[in-house]
């Protein structure tokens, strides 16, 4: 029995390493035509078949950023006040309400952005479409704000409470507390919260597909929010239903998907590698 | 506790956030209730091929049961090994790792595996068969997380008393913690198929047509679903009229059912765990 459990459990590792393997396989293609400029060639073009992912990361990364930008402050402050302001009996209903909104699909998510967020974009800076940048971040910073506040709260809720009465019996005020005290030894929860709303972010699909506008180019000045972009994901689910198996474009589509791969896999780790060294620090602490 | 009017002032600002959160949820339920006008009993019952939704919201269910039953199991007893079995070695840790990246692949990247692997190399085509093991990929991290929380939860004594009689390891954890843990089991199961019920990317080019006569009659035939349908009117039909909203709707309420209920069961066990101790 013992043996079968284990191989249920080893199921996540075999799962992982399969997906690697295969889409590396339908990518190796379009990897051994471009090389490196598959991740950091200029142009992304299905009509002269040249396939360079830079703006798509930059899109993806310009979002990315964007939705952070305005999650982190709304995600962090709801995180605080959930644990420390708010009155315990209605905490676990806030918090349920939190976790409805992060069980909404991206689809919905999509279809309100394109229908309200789209147009007033357009309204408000003139644009003659609302598709943009800026209309994704903000779409994406909605998705991903239950994520920061579902981790970073387990964590500011975790932290002993003797430590918050050592300070309250120093004199410190509560908000004192919570700057001194709180932040300081929940700061790699918090961080770690953060990583994982920007891989949600990064690996955000359909919803961003359907706001973002799809333009693959990188936009001028880059930092200019005001411009529709195409991300990684959203390429593969606009394109990949036209594109022939075993082509060139499906094969730079898989390569699409191994640069996700990789770069979710390395937020994952380090959000995993932050939350374990930030358990060591407050039990030696 | 010193707490001046300053002070008041600092905390009513860091709840705003919370208020527009709120007010966030509360708008996207409002708007979408406003579908509910054009739908009627007639059009959910109603086939697609006559302008209904009848094979989507079947679809939909079918997709979800599937992937449950499959990752269910799997996942339960994945959770057993690292809470009841597992070494505290390498190899655990490299597991549990891999979960927590597993939750972490997006989802496009794993209906990119779902279509090479199990619709290509093992020959399953787009079909609904592919779309659930698609989807149990998905839900894997969520029941094993869910599950680990329910058996954490059971007292070491429920099953120590069964070790005492004589029965296997085995024996006394599926009998004694397991039964013990069920409903909060269920939960993480109903909450892994909440998070997958709206899953559009990784059914997109894995399980979902956008429109087919009448329900599958093998899992080996591809599905209509409600979030694929939702996805192709908006981007490809470019459909904008109050149905969609009908459409979301319908969606909507099926996930939040299954959260809900989710989230009121696991309050509620784990307010009875509490006791326990």
């Amino acid at each position: 029995m013992q043996l079968v459990l284990f191989l249920c459990a080893s199921f996540s590792i075999i799962a992982l390493f399969l997906m690697l393997l295969f889409v590396v396989r339908e990518g190796f293609f379009a990897l051994s035509m471009f090389g490196a400029d598959l991740f950091f060639g200029h142009v992304w073009d299905t009509n002269i078949n040249r396939y360079g992912a830079l703006p798509l990361l930059y899109g993806s990364l310009i979002i990315g950023a964007g939705a952070l930008a305005i999650a982190i402050p709304l995600g962090v402050s709801t995180a605080i006040f959930i644990a420390e302001v708010l009155p315990f009996s209605v905490r676990d209903l806030v918090k349920s309400i939190i976790e409805l909104l992060a069980s909404i699909p991206s689809v919905i998510y999509g279809f309100i952005g394109l229908t309200f967020i789209v147009p007033a974009v357009a309204a408000i800076f003139g644009l003659n479409s609302g598709a943009t940048a800026l209309t994704a971040s903000l779409v994406l910073s909605i998705m991903i704000i239950p994520t920061i506040v579902g981790m970073s709260g387990e964590i500011i809720a975790s932290v002993p409470k003797e430590y918050k009465e050592a300070s309250f019996g120093l004199g410190a005020t509560k908000w004192q507390t919570i700057k001194n005290v709180v932040l300081p030894i929940s700061k790699q929860g918090i961080l770690a919260s953060i990583m994982l709303g920007f891989g949600r972010a990064i690996g955000e699909t359909v919803a961003v597909a359907m706001v973002a506008g799809n333009v693959a180019r990188i936009a001028n000045p880059p930092w200019n929010l005001l411009a529709p972009v195409a991300t990684i994901p959203s390429i593969i689910a606009l394109q990949m239903g036209e594109a022939a198996v075993g082509s060139l474009e499906y094969s730079a589509l898989f390569g699409l998907g191994l640069i996700l791969f990789i770069i979710t896999f390395i937020i994952n780790t380090l959000a995993d590698m932050v939350t374990r060294s930030n358990l060591k620090g407050s039990m030696k602490g | 506790m010193r707490e001046n009017a300053r002070e008041k002032i600092y905390f009513s600002t860091l709840g705003i956030p919370l208020i527009i959160c709120m007010l966030a949820f509360f708008w996207i339920v409002y708007t979408l209730s406003t579908g509910a006008t054009t739908l009627s009993w007639d059009l959910v019952t109603r086939s697609a091929l006559q302008g209904g939704m009848f094979e989507m919201i079947i679809g939909t269910i079918y997709l979800l049961g599937g992937a449950a039953i499959i990752a269910g199991p799997i996942g339960v007893l994945a959770a057993v090994y690292l809470v009841e079995y597992a070494p505290n070695g390498r190899l655990t840790h490299i597991i549990d790792q891999a979960i927590n990246n597993l939750a972490g692949v997006p989802s496009v990247v794993v209906g990119l595996f779902g279509f090479t692997f199990f619709a290509r190399q093992i020959g399953l085509g787009i079909s609904l068969l592919t779309g659930w093991l698609t989807l149990a990929l998905m839900m894997l991290p969520i029941v094993i997380r869910g599950s680990e929380e329910a058996i954490k939860m059971i007292p070491p004594s429920f099953k120590e008393a069964a070790l005492g009689l004589g029965a296997t390891k085995w024996k006394s954890i599926s009998s004694m913690t397991l039964s013990a843990a069920f409903p909060g089991i269920v939960t993480s199961v109903i909450l892994g198929m909440a998070r997958i019920a709206g899953e559009t990317a990784a059914i997109l080019f894995t399980s979902c047509v956008f429109i087919t006569r009448g329900l599958p009659k093998s899992p080996l035939e591809p599905v209509m679903s409600l979030a694929y349908n939702l996805f192709i009117q908006i981007t490809v039909v470019g459909e904008r009229s109050q149905v969609i909203f009908g459409m979301a709707l319908i969606l909507f309420s099926i996930i939040t059912s299954f959260a809900l209920v989710a989230i009121i069961l696991r309050t509620y066990y784990r307010r009875r765990q509490l006791w326990l101790r």
